[in-house]
């Protein structure tokens, strides 16, 4: 069973977030084409294009797996009805905030 | 304990090493996620929020020390020092690297280990009572039932691409404790009228977004037959089992829509037209094999009591309490079945660390035969213990902290990973739980309460079991916002029941307060201490319970 991510209109701010193959490290989409682990680093998308965008990422398959669109605001934080979610895929387990990026160690 | 032969233990080598490659080919890009996925799902690896998850299979919930010393071994060196066994009787790894995970499988093979079945379309890990072998209210140990469906079952060609997952259960007792009526197969071993015992059979049950409680398809199928049996039930699935939805492709689904008398009747033809080529007819030296390495421990002839054990129940009230709770009545005079909570106060659910693993096991070997057990409710147990040793076995618990003394009460709850950890879940479970937990701190408290089974799940796959909990609590999602829906009347036991959804799902900092709300209302309608929770809402109706969940806090 899969989980599924709501659709996002052309008109929403987003970014492309995955995770590493070989880890499973949680990243974003930079600008530059690479991944980051930052969302702040993450490139905000909108418009049409984005789709074109998440097709590339999608075949980037060697360093990522399953990349999908995440709703943001338009300077780039967690937004929309994910928010729960995307925060703790950002930050970590709220249960242990001795593990994932909120303690540095994910 | 089940030991593996040659046979066994290159099945589980070949694997580790195939998955090896397949994990080398996926890094370098050879393979396509979407190609991986599927072999990687048939090793248990998930990706979860976080990271990749990796589910080992603890057959029927057994283990051994060094089984458990490797898992440990395994938290330390790949994960990040703990594990979480779940309700299927297994153990999850949350943090690990796929690069890692071929040594990780390796390591489990070491120790006759592996995931196998423990996800993707095939008959999962086979689970059963956490007591077999031990429970004085059991007909015979199912534990060689187990073990032969599992080696039966195991990369068995015609069944390993079913329309779904398919999970087994099996008990031997009356009192259930392994929740066989919410399985795609129950079986609860019985006698016949003539005394031979063997197995009824129930298909259908299960929980999700479609919760049955399994119907008897036939009140009894002898030993021999089993195996045959189980194969026609397998076959009329596999042919008319749904694969255009999956979520109408469990057996449930075609039982409900076909017909309890007619899914019947066609595994009963399935069965009769089976020709002798086709039958699963085990030799009785194989049985016999396979139930050898489940023949009971030496025990000493005991007295029925203990004046250690009753002198230290004397001088510490802690204590005495752990034993009124944590306690199990054993087959044999003079030891008895200890129950480790894994729900201390403020911790996940069915969560242990690298340490508590080990000293489980050193316990285990010291003081319990060398038998380790997890319960579906997601705690271990030592189910062969002198009364004698049961102070020593406390202390050694409590130098680790797993001495809570609260099993089968209102903070021992079932709760699935949730949005913490899980990709599929739409609310977090574990802070929910951990607040309930709460409500419970003063153990005066939670003794007057009683016995009650609170279960948690963060979205309708309910891997918390929230069907059948006393109380169940569904996280559902609301625009972006965690709701909670709870649920009234389920059980899991022998008197299995589906609860039902009392209204409006509640928001995060709802659930505790008005669960104590039902509570209170509990204790003041009861008609005395021994009438439970699950009792009085059989006795009143929900409608009183259902009042105090809504009232204004």
């Amino acid at each position: 069973m899969s989980s599924e991510r709501p659709k996002l209109g052309p008109d929403i701010p987003k970014v492309i977030t995955a995770w590493v193959s070989a880890t499973g490290r949680v990243v974003y989409l930079t600008k530059d084409r690479n991944w980051s682990e930052d969302l702040a680093d993450a490139e905000v998308l909108t418009g049409a294009g984005a789709t074109d965008i998440l097709a590339w990422a999608s075949k980037d398959q060697t360093r990522v797996a399953d990349p999908y669109f995440m709703q943001v605001t338009p300077d780039g934080k967690v937004a929309g009805r994910e928010t729960i979610r995307e925060t703790i895929r950002a930050k970590g387990p709220t249960n242990h905030p001795m593990f994932g990026k909120q303690a540095g160690n994910n | 304990m089940y030991r593996y032969d040659e046979f066994d233990e290159t099945l589980v080598r070949e694997r580790a090493k195939q998955f090896r490659g397949q994990v080398e080919r996926r890094l370098k890009g050879e393979l396509k996620e979407e190609n991986f996925k599927p072999l990687r799902l048939q090793n248990g690896v998930y990706l979860q929020l976080h990271a990749y998850m990796l589910r080992v299979a603890i057959p029927y919930g057994q283990l051994s020390a060094k089984k458990l010393r490797q898992l440990a071994m395994i938290a330390d060196k790949y994960d990040k020092g703990y594990g979480h066994f779940t309700t299927r009787q297994n153990i999850q790894f949350n943090w690990i690297k796929l690069a890692e995970i071929p040594d990780a499988l390796e390591a489990l093979a070491d120790v006759e280990m592996h995931a196998i079945q423990t996800s993707g379309n095939c008959i999962r890990n086979v689970t059963s009572d956490h007591l077999a072998g031990a429970a004085f209210d059991e007909l015979e140990d199912p534990r060689p039932w187990c073990e032969i469906i599992r080696q039966w079952s195991t990369f068995h060609p015609e069944f390993s691409a079913l329309p779904r997952k398919f999970k087994i259960a099996v008990t031997a007792a009356t009192p259930d404790r392994a929740a066989v009526k919410v399985h795609d197969i129950g079986l609860v071993m019985k006698r016949n009228t003539q005394g031979k015992t063997g197995f009824e059979v129930m298909v259908g049950g299960g929980l999700g977004r479609t919760p049955y409680i399994g119907p008897t398809v036939r009140e009894w199928v002898s030993k021999q037959d089993l195996l045959s049996y189980l194969e026609a039930i397998m076959r009329v699935y596999n042919r008319y089992g749904r694969r255009d939805n999956k979520y109408k492709a469990r057996v449930k689904i075609l039982v409900h829509e076909l017909g309890v008398p007619e899914f019947a009747r066609q595994v009963e033809e399935e069965f009769a037209n089976q020709n002798a080529r086709e039958k699963v007819l085990l030799p009785q030296e194989e049985v016999d094999r396979i139930t050898a390495y489940f023949a009971p421990p030496k025990f000493e002839t005991l007295s029925t009591k203990s004046a250690t054990l009753d002198a230290a129940i004397a001088a510490e009230h802690h204590f005495a309490r752990w034993c009124r709770n944590n306690l199990r009545a054993h087959k044999i005079p003079g030891y008895t079945c200890v129950h480790i909570a894994l729900k201390p106060q403020g911790v996940a659910p069915g969560d242990a660390s690298s340490a508590q693993m080990r000293a489980a096991a050193d316990i285990a070997e010291k003081y319990a035969f060398d038998d380790i057990r997890v319960a579906h409710e997601q705690d271990l147990v030592l189910p062969h213990v002198k009364l004698d040793d049961v102070p020593a076995v406390y202390a050694a618990l409590k130098a680790n902290d797993m001495h809570a003394s609260n099993a089968g009460l209102g903070s021992d709850i079932i709760a699935c990973p949730g949005l913490d950890y899980c990709n599929l879940s739409n609310a977090r479970s574990i802070s929910v739980a951990n607040e309930i937990q709460a409500l419970f701190a003063d153990p005066e408290f939670e003794d007057e309460v009683g016995a009650l089974h609170i279960n948690v799940s963060g979205c309708i796959n309910a891997c918390g079991h929230h069907h059948v909990g006393h109380i169940g609590i569904l996280g559902v999602d609301k625009k972006g916002e965690e709701f909670y829906q709870i649920l009234f009347g389920g059980r899991a036991d022998e008197k299995a029941a589906i609860g039902e959804i009392q209204g409006p799902g509640l928001r995060h900092e709802e659930v505790a307060p008005a669960l104590k709300r039902v509570i209170s209302k509990y204790l003041e309608l009861r008609t005395s201490k021994t009438e439970k929770l699950a009792d009085a809402m059989t006795r009143l109706g929900q409608a009183p319970f259902k009042e105090a969940l809504y009232a204004a806090a």
